[in-house]
């Protein structure tokens, strides 16, 4: 009993899933196709349309069909009352045997065909109620009818419509029609099986035509809708394959209508999108070729200008002390100019895409602990403690060391700068394809939407800040560019009062896709919080 | 160019679909296509009439309600229902379907004639004509009838009748008119004594409903002949065979299911008899025949059986049913000598003045020849070979005034004839080869008999007799004694309808070839008279002379001899097939005859 219910129930359950599962599918389907929603709604519409024309057809048939059997009918009725007229109209003797003698002669013009019952009644004879043909029973005669006659003059006529019942046979429809003359009532009843047939024949063609017209119009509306939504879907791939970079795709022109108009005018857009993308891609190259020349060409004045630099600041202490300052002076901006020319070198190179990866296996943390050892002397300085956070076991990653050191000193360096002598916390953590390591501070934080631009060129966060370690401006930006040559992520996070951090990502294995960040962005602590956050993947 | 000739095609294209369109509403033009014969169309199938009761008003009187009640009887509806209100439960009055009717002619207004308190007596008059047994057997009975009802009183208040007349006790009294609405004559057919011909046998059934009539002519069947017939045939169903259910008709297939008893019958017989006693509904077409509800099949044909088999059982004996050439007919030529009819030319066979006869009579096997001495006095019998004058009398008249009928074979080759004066009469019959002897029974002895002829069944015999001023037309029959005797009696007229009938014939198994006068006759005219008494129909249109005697056999025509200024023609129908095509008086000679 449990064991049935519960199977049954299981069925439900199934056959309900099922049927969301169609549901869902169908309506994904009308969202997508306009050929399914143009079919659609000429079903419906088409299909409203043929019923209403359908009953309004059948109403019509079965009102004409009707009114000649009533007219016909009355003609019969007319013919008979002449007949119990001229036959029973004389001298009234109550002579049975003539009323069933006219009975009779009515009927037999009926034939084998049983076009009609009769039924006759004297309503002066009260041993009787008349005479009936065949297996007619008197109660067909509705007592509405009988009234109305009575009520009627003589002479009047009356007919209605009502169900005929036989002895031994089954009630049929029926028109009965009834007139009166002198005593005797004479109801003439029409079957209407005959008629029914008709209708219900004509119903079924009406229905079977219907459904043909309406697929007749739904196939049309397909078969139009898909010259219509076929180009319509080819222009939409080459759109994407477009936007995808392939901009030598194009459509095909064919004939002349409006579709190849579309044709032709995604071709012109596609050429000039094409030509523009080239002339930029051009003028950036260029421009990228410029950077470089510059340096390069800078490096070698700069070289005898540096040796020349290095001498006079080595005889500092021997001028006097003004001139002393602009020794230090000159020494300070030389090395600042080199470190920015470095930087300018290193980004060109990457924009000109001529950076390669020189990938060793290396342990995350010893790449940490140098990094933090190299900036332990400005963040004293700055009154920062550096807090390090390092898991257990060695966090190996394929990556390159040069790189991810550059990284690191320039998170730190920024956490420093911007930590406001607060403690900067980095946590190294590892799971199966990714290690990562996360620097945060509690400086001023950032500003929603400076997340992105923190790794803008030569972006800063307030103009008007004093740079004191003489940043470069590139850091964060040719940070990002290493990361992601690793297929890693460098992404950051900050919030106004609350400080910020910096979270790099790399995959175990050099070149592998990155999935996720075994460290989370926002530092724990701060998650209930609004947490405004730009979720920038360096893949992207 | 091209533009403006596809614009013209649309155009003509457009035109043709309009006018198609047109077209498609009522044909009025078209060839003429034939349609199938109509079906055969059976007495049964006229519509009839049936009277609507009224149930007894509270405020009637005990006359009142006789009136009513004898209204009320004459319908049939589920079961009397109406006319069984107006009877106390008392009486026990229950009619079913086959009741006894009391038939009148007339019938007065019910008269009261005692009152007292809750008690009434009502007195019915009327002339009777006859009676209706429960086995749907009618019997002339005329006679003035007087009928008393005793009516009570009931606690309610109205009056109901506590106590019927004898007469109608379990039965019921009814008008001829009531009767002639209310009831159908059918043929139910038993074995005739040479148990290989069927004998139809005419009852009363009440047609209270159509549907039902299969299962009430069936179980009309299985009940038995009528007293009238009983003791002539034998029924193949063994006793106490009943009907299970009803008859049951699908598709023109009637399915008959009869009881356990049927097992000791013969199947071929008793189909026989079912075949021939449905084939009178029109929508019967075949028939399986079923003993406690499993399919039978006899002998020579299949499980389902059509009711146009059992030809070989025919009433009219099997050549009737098969082919549909006429039969040869023979005929007195114009000089007097017995000739064959070949087309419409006299061919004589027996030639001399020995060959002299009048009102010959052919035996069927076409061996032997009959007729009578020009002045009726004598029976004439010879063999029927070419040339051959071998014509001797058998039989002569001891009393000068009598008159011999013509002679009849029957169709085992006896001859019958009637020796008849003004006041009574003798039938003889003659075995071939055999002296003739007087029937053990005549039922006609006190009666003058101007005809005879036996059925081709070999069971009935139809006679004109003279009665009260009137020569009518009656139906007797024949039982073949044990001892080799042959009782014929148990005469009804068949129709009060024809006066002075002259000579008759068989013209099928149910209907009789009549020369007589109907009201409106100033002479002797051929009618079809059906045997089971219903209306008669006049045969042929167009002038006849006088006619004499008249000759018919199944599917051939009429030939009726008659006789104009001096002048002795055979007349025939110009299309025998038609009932009302024009009489043809072509042939010289006279007295026609049919071997069967």
């Amino acid at each position: 009993m449990n064991a049935a219910k519960r199977i049954a129930r299981r069925g439900l359950r199934a056959s309900r899933r099922v049927l969301r599962r169609a549901v869902g599918r169908a309506y994904t389907r009308w969202r997508r196709s306009i050929q399914v929603r143009v079919v659609t709604s000429t079903l419906v519409i088409s299909a409203v349309v043929v019923a209403i024309l359908g009953a309004f057809l059948q109403q019509q048939i079965s009102a004409a069909l009707m009114e000649s059997k009533i007219k016909a009918a009355m003609l019969q009725l007319d013919e008979g009352l002449g007949r119990v007229q001229r036959d029973l109209g004389g001298p009234s003797s109550d002579d049975d045997g003539r009323l069933d003698s006219v009975v009779n002669a009515l009927k037999a013009r009926s034939g084998p065909s049983g076009l009609y019952e009769i039924y006759i009644r004297d309503a002066k004879n009260p041993y009787y109620d008349g005479f009936a043909t065949n297996e007619l029973r008197q109660e067909s005669v509705p007592q509405r009818l009988r009234e109305e006659l009575r009520r009627g003059p003589s002479g009047a006529r009356v007919y209605t419509f009502g169900k005929l019942s036989y002895i031994g046979r089954d009630r049929e429809p029926g028109l009965i029609v009834g007139g009166k003359t002198g005593q005797f009532e004479l109801y003439y009843l029409f079957p209407l099986t005959q008629e029914e047939r008709t209708l219900t024949r004509v119903a079924w063609s009406l229905l079977a035509v219907g459904a043909v017209l309406v697929l007749l119009l739904a196939a049309i509306a397909s078969l139009v809708t898909r010259q219509v939504v076929i180009p319509v879907r080819l222009a939409a791939q080459g759109a994407q394959r477009l936007a995808a970079g392939r901009l030598e795709e194009r459509m095909r022109v064919r004939g002349e209508d409006d579709l190849a108009r579309l044709a032709t005018s995604f071709n012109e857009m596609a050429a000039n999108l094409q030509e523009k993308i080239g002339e930029l891609e051009n003028l950036s190259q260029v421009q990228r070729q410029f950077v470089s020349d510059v340096s390069h060409e800078l490096r070698t004045p700069l070289t005898t200008i540096r040796i020349a630099a290095d001498m006079i600041y080595e005889h500092r202490d021997t001028f006097d002390p003004a001139v002393a300052r602009s020794a230090e002076l000159l020494q300070s901006q030389l090395e600042r100019f080199e470190s920015l020319l470095t930087d300018l070198l290193e980004i060109s190179r990457y924009d000109a895409g001529a950076a390669t990866l020189d990938a060793e296996s290396l342990d995350m943390r010893d790449l940490v602990l140098r990094a933090v050892g190299d900036i332990q002397g400005l963040a004293e300085r700055t009154g920062s403690k550096v807090v390090l956070q390092l898991p257990g076991e060695p966090c190996m990653a394929e990556v390159d060391r040069r790189r991810v050191e550059r990284i690191l000193r320039n998170l730190l360096v920024n956490a420093v700068e911007h930590g406001e002598g607060e403690d900067i916390v980095v946590t190294v953590a590892a799971d199966r394809d990714a290690v990562a390591v996360a620097v945060r501070d509690h400086g001023v934080g950032l500003k929603p939407g400076e997340s992105q631009m923190v790794f803008d060129r030569f972006w800063r966060a307030d103009p008007a800040r004093a740079r004191t370690t003489g940043g470069t401006g590139l850091g964060l930006a040719i940070s990002k560019e290493d990361a992601q040559l690793h297929g890693g992520w460098l992404q950051a996070w900050g919030e106004p009062g609350k400080g910020s951090q910096f979270r790099l990502s790399l995959p175990r294995v050099a070149g592998a896709e990155l999935r996720g960040s075994p460290l989370p962005l926002v530092p724990p602590g701060v998650r209930d919080s609004r947490a405004v956050f730009a979720e920038l993947e360096a893949g992207e | 160019m091209i533009g403006t000739a596809r614009v013209r095609a649309v155009l003509a294209a457009a035109v043709t679909l309009l006018m198609t369109a047109g077209c498609a509403t009522v044909p009025t033009g078209g060839r003429v296509v034939s349609g199938q014969p109509a079906d055969r169309s059976e007495q049964v199938d006229d519509s009839y009439v049936r009277l609507v009761p009224v149930r007894p008003r509270p405020e009637w009187g005990p006359a009142q309600i006789v009136s009513g009640f004898l209204s009320a009887s004459a319908s049939f509806d589920d079961d009397q229902k109406v006319a069984r209100e107006y009877v106390s439960p008392s009486a026990g009055w229950r009619p079913g379907l086959r009741p006894a009717v009391a038939v009148f002619q007339d019938r007065d207004e019910p008269v009261l004639v005692k009152e007292s308190g809750a008690q009434a007596t009502v007195r019915v008059e009327g002339d009777q004509l006859g009676t209706i047994g429960p086995d749907g057997q009618y019997t002339a009975d005329p006679k003035h009838l007087e009928v008393t009802f005793q009516l009570a009183k009931t606690p309610q208040g109205v009056w109901r009748i506590t106590e019927l007349p004898t007469e109608v006790r379990g039965g019921l009294l009814l008008t001829k008119a009531d009767v002639e609405r209310a009831f159908r004559t059918v043929n139910l057919y038993y074995f005739g004594p040479d148990g290989r011909t069927l004998v139809p046998n005419a009852v009363f059934l009440p047609l209270a409903n159509r549907q039902d009539l299969p299962t009430r002519l069936v179980q009309a069947l299985l009940v038995g002949p009528t007293s009238w017939l009983a003791p002539a045939v034998r029924s193949a169903f063994p006793p106490g065979t009943r009907l299970r259910g009803g008859v049951t008709i699908s598709k023109d297939v009637a399915v008959v299911d009869l009881t356990g008893q049927a097992r000791s019958g013969s199947l071929e017989r008793m189909s026989a008899q079912l075949s021939w006693t449905l084939r009178q509904l029109s929508e019967v077409k075949h028939f399986k025949l079923q003993i406690e509800g499993e399919t039978v099949t006899p002998e020579g044909v299949g499980s389902v059986q059509s009711v146009r088999a059992w030809a070989g059982n025919a009433p009219d004996g099997e050549s009737s049913e098969q082919g549909s050439v006429p039969q040869s007919a023979y005929l007195i030529g114009a000089a007097g000598h017995l000739s064959r009819l070949a087309g419409d030319v006299p061919q004589p066979i027996v030639t001399g003045t020995a060959g002299r006869l009048v009102h010959p009579a052919v035996a069927p096997d076409h061996q032997e020849v009959a007729g009578l001495s020009p002045d009726s006095g004598e029976v004439l019998v010879g063999t029927l070979v070419a040339g051959s004058t071998d014509i001797r009398p058998i039989l002569t008249r001891r009393d000068p005034k009598a008159r011999f009928t013509a002679p009849s074979f029957d169709r085992n080759g006896m001859l019958w004839t009637v020796e008849s004066t003004k006041d009574g009469s003798t039938l003889w019959v003659r075995p071939r080869g055999r002296a003739p002897v007087r029937a053990a029974h005549w039922g006609l002895g006190g009666r003058q008999v101007l005809a005879l002829r036996v059925a081709r069944d070999g069971v009935r015999v139809a006679a004109i007799v003279k009665m009260d001023r009137r020569a009518q037309v009656h139906i007797g029959r024949i039982v073949h004694r044990p001892d080799g005797g042959v009782e014929v009696g148990s005469f009804l007229p068949v129709s009060s309808e024809l006066q002075d009938a002259i000579d008759l014939a068989w013209r099928d198994y149910g209907t009789l070839a009549v020369l007589g006068r109907a009201k409106s006759d100033s002479q002797p005219l051929p009618y079809l008279v059906p045997v089971s008494g219903g209306a008669i129909s006049s045969l042929g249109v167009g002038a006849l002379g006088l006619p004499q005697t008249i000759a018919a056999a199944p599917k051939s025509p009429v030939l009726v001899g008659t006789r104009s200024s001096h002048q002795r023609r055979v007349c025939r129908q110009r299309s025998y097939r038609d009932q009302f095509s024009e009489w043809v008086c072509a042939i010289p000679g006279s007295d026609p005859t049919y071997a069967q």
